[in-house]
């Protein structure tokens, strides 16, 4: 006769211990094997009056997956069945699994129903009979086989030696057993549901940690199998109806009904709640997930048990960002689609048919607000315009294209333009615009059109240390496209560096907010745009110098926005947060003197607080310099704290210097409008248009 | 000038000349085409917007069961309301 272990992991399980060891004494294994894994209560004691084997293993080193393999391998029975605590075989459990094993040649594993206690909640009871009745309409054992379905419960199950040597449990902290199912079948095993394997066992807790529990499954399904659980809360009703009848079924009486629908109806819902987040709970803070586990799993599995090879946790494909750097191989690999043959005189068309491709957005971009700035007069000029994101970092997977559109429009301006998402409609053009350098790819890629070309707000390679994004964002300067640079120290760089074919335009300024108010100028105020989570902004540096300004000048006050989050600094300061464009404008028009550093490109902030009439403080040897002269509008000084704070200094202490730097800004700044940004855009689109025909003829 | 010119240029200008004539006219056309398609798609994303924020697909609804069931009930009870309405109307008057 085969023999038979049974191994049964145990921590604080005096409840049932007792009553599993003596139905396991009648049912009469070869062998059994307690594991305890730092019990409080009397298990170890009961396992041990039981005269079965105890093995003593640290809380830490507990695994699911690990602590049975450890019992597999502590054991010698060619039939290894493993037991929760709580589950109790009835009579006859032994024979099934062992008839279960003559059903197939391959049989590798099998399992048995669980059945409710006498005490077990209606809803619980009901699933159970239910969902196991599923595996056997008929009443009669059945064999699994790959492609039927792989649930396999470590409540009640047993294995064949041979099949556990060959796949092993993965060392995952929850749902082993569901990966193990999984695994079997792929290897070409089968397994067998027996319907009189049957143990007593239902878990019974209140909804709260009902919740926590389906919060524990699901992740843990989603961890071993993929199984992503969608969130629906419709079904609900129909769950608890089905419980009603199940009650009526079994004869409850209707005070009992009453109760048990109320709880029938948490339980439902909590779960209908808790298992989808379980499937997210990868999305959430860590702190978050070890709350919510009802078995206060935190990050990861326990640490690698010790004597032990670690076995690594299959983690099976789930989102990746593939598509990122697929679209600059395929470029690479293959190069970009040919363009259409030029049309004579396209350049000088009065309309252009025009599509502009977007990198995702958030509220307050700078770059998206110079593109939207553009295209909406680009479309009041007569261009048919179309807008499409290409949403390489599934920021807007969530949103559809008509919420997209409202959002650009409210975030940054009322285009009139169609928004697509992703390139299915994709229908041609004769000028595709690449935005951004992750646009830049798909736009190479993209057919149908007559020319390409690439407004560059940034030298976005900056944005990067050394990694595959820096690479890939240098190598967009080198397609051949026809760059519109966002100031001439940015034209001359793609030139120089990476001899590209440019143009340059001005950003504008939007003169309607951005104007002088009616508000008395205060002497003693520094407002600084500090954008911690921009390293471009060099904010250490800033903040280092406006540490030594309040050294010098300890009635100063300081101001910083920009960012949602206070900054912690050295130094007294008020925080203003985000603010909006009219706010702002109110500030600059306060304001003694504005403080806003750019280590790449400039931004558009030092035009707008000289449009205030605020004179403003930036680095010198950057692009402002070639932008605004040595000695205009702007008071220029090296990356340096003591530099700035000199600066700083000049403007608050000279009232002279401000006025005459207030002045420069105001007049320099004048002729810069999106009007005038948007003439030269089109320039560089025409001009790109222009470059083609030459490149033809 | 040659023979050859004399006899094949100034027909071939004139093909040109119809020719360029013709693409400027298919390009306006599909301007005209594209500016309308672009139009007529953004006033669809104008309307849906609050179906697509709640991500509602209404083909997807419609062809549920029962769905065009619904929507006749739906339609009988606003024909009724209507008719109710009417009378009331008119019996005020």
């Amino acid at each position: 006769m085969t023999s038979v272990s049974v191994v049964v992991p145990v921590k604080d399980g005096a409840r049932y211990l007792g009553e599993l060891l003596d139905a396991l004494s009648r049912e009469g294994p070869d062998e059994v094997l307690v594991i305890d894994s730092g019990s409080a209560d009397d298990s170890v004691a009961i396992a041990e009056a039981a005269g079965v084997r105890v093995l003593e293993v640290a809380p830490d080193q507990f695994g699911h997956g690990r602590t049975r393999n450890l019992g597999a391998q502590s054991c010698s029975g060619e039939l290894i069945c493993f037991l929760t605590q709580d589950a109790t075989p009835c009579p006859g459990w032994l024979e099934a699994y062992r008839e279960a094993f003559t059903l197939d040649p391959r049989v590798g594993a099998a399992y048995g129903p669980h059945l409710p206690r006498a005490d077990t909640s209606p809803m619980i009871a009901r699933e159970l009979a239910q969902f196991f009745a599923t595996f056997a309409p008929d009443g009669r054992p059945h064999v699994q086989r790959a492609g039927d379905a792989s649930f396999l419960s470590n409540v009640n199950a047993c294995y064949a030696r041979a099949c556990w040597q060959e796949i092993r449990f993965r060392d995952v902290a929850y749902a082993e057993d569901q990966a193990f199912g999984v695994d079997l079948l792929a290897a070409g095993w089968t397994k067998v549901y027996h319907p009189g394997a049957a143990v007593l066992h239902a878990h019974d807790y209140g909804p709260l940690e009902f919740m926590r529990r389906y919060f524990d499954e699901y992740r843990g399904l989603r961890e071993t199998t993929g199984h992503i659980e969608p969130l629906r809360l419709g079904g609900v009703l129909g769950l608890v109806g089905a419980d009603l009848r199940w009650m009526s079924a079994q004869g409850l009486p209707p005070g009992q009904r009453a109760r048990w629908t109320a709880r029938s109806l948490a339980h439902h819902t909590g779960r209908r709640i808790a298992a989808p987040v379980g499937s997210r709970a990868g999305r959430l803070p860590g702190p978050l997930r070890r709350g919510l586990s009802l078995e206060g799993r935190g990050d990861g599995t326990a640490p690698p048990a010790t004597g032990e090879v670690p076995s690594g946790t299959p983690v099976r494909p789930w989102g990746g960002r593939k598509e990122d750097y697929m679209e600059a191989a395929m470029v690479r690999a293959q190069g970009a689609t040919p363009l259409l043959d030029p049309v004579p005189g396209m350049a000088d068309a009065e309309r252009l048919r025009i599509a502009m491709i977007l990198p995702p957005f958030r509220r307050g971009s700078g770059g998206h607000n110079t593109l939207l700035q553009i295209l909406t007069r680009l479309e009041r000029r007569g261009h048919v315009c179309s807008v499409w994101v290409h949403d390489v970092m599934r920021m807007h997977q969530s949103e559809w294209p008509g919420v997209l559109r409202w959002n650009l429009r409210e975030f940054f301006a009322p285009i009139s333009s169609p928004v697509y998402k992703g390139f299915d409609a994709w229908q041609g053009a004769d000028v595709a615009i690449a935005t951004g350098w992750q646009t830049v790819y798909p736009t190479l890629l993209l057919d149908q059109c007559r020319a390409r070309v690439y407004v560059v707000n940034d030298h976005e390679p900056d944005f990067y240390p050394a990694s595959v994004e820096r690479v890939l964002a240098e190598d967009t300067y080198r397609q051949g496209l026809h760059c519109i640079a966002a100031s001439p120290w940015l034209r001359d760089l793609l030139i120089e560096r990476y001899g590209a074919s440019a143009d340059a335009f001005r950003l504008g300024v939007e003169h309607d907010t951005y104007q002088p108010r009616p508000i008395a100028r205060r002497e003693d105020t520094v407002i600084y745009y500090a954008r911690q989570g921009t390293p471009r902004r060099a904010v250490p540096v800033a903040l280092a110098a406006l540490r030594e300004l309040y050294e010098r000048r300890p009635d100063t006050r300081i101001i910083l926005f920009g960012d949602p989050t206070p900054l912690e600094t050295a130094f007294p300061y008020e925080h203003l947060g985000v603010c909006s464009p009219e706010q702002l404008s109110w500030l600059y028009s306060q304001a003694t003197v504005g403080l806003c550093l750019s280590l790449t490109n400039f931004s558009l902030m030092p035009k707008e607080m000289l449009a205030c009439g605020l004179p403003c403080v930036e680095l010198a040897g950057v692009s402002a310099e070639s932008i605004f002269g040595t000695d205009g509008p702007l008071e220029l000084a090296e990356l340096d704290p003591f530099a700035l704070a000199d600066a700083l200094v000049r403007l608050l202490d000279h009232p002279a210097l401000r006025e005459r730097r207030s002045l420069a800004g105001i007049e320099f700044v004048a002729s810069h409008t999106w009007e005038h940004a948007t003439d030269e855009v089109e320039a560089g689109l025409r001009a790109a248009l222009a470059l083609r025909e030459q490149a033809w003829v | 000038m040659s023979s050859m010119e004399r006899a094949d240029g100034p027909p071939a200008a004139a093909e040109l000349e119809r020719l360029r004539a013709r693409v400027t006219e298919l390009e306006r056309e599909l301007i005209e085409v594209q500016a309308r398609a672009n139009a007529a798609v953004a006033a669809a994303q104008e309307r849906a917007y609050w179906l697509e924020r709640w991500h509602i697909d209404l083909n997807a609804l419609m062809r549920k069961p029962g769905a065009r069931e619904f929507r006749a009930i739906l339609r009988a009870v606003r024909a009724v309301a209507r008719q109710g309405r009417k009378l009331k109307r008119r019996l005020r008057t």
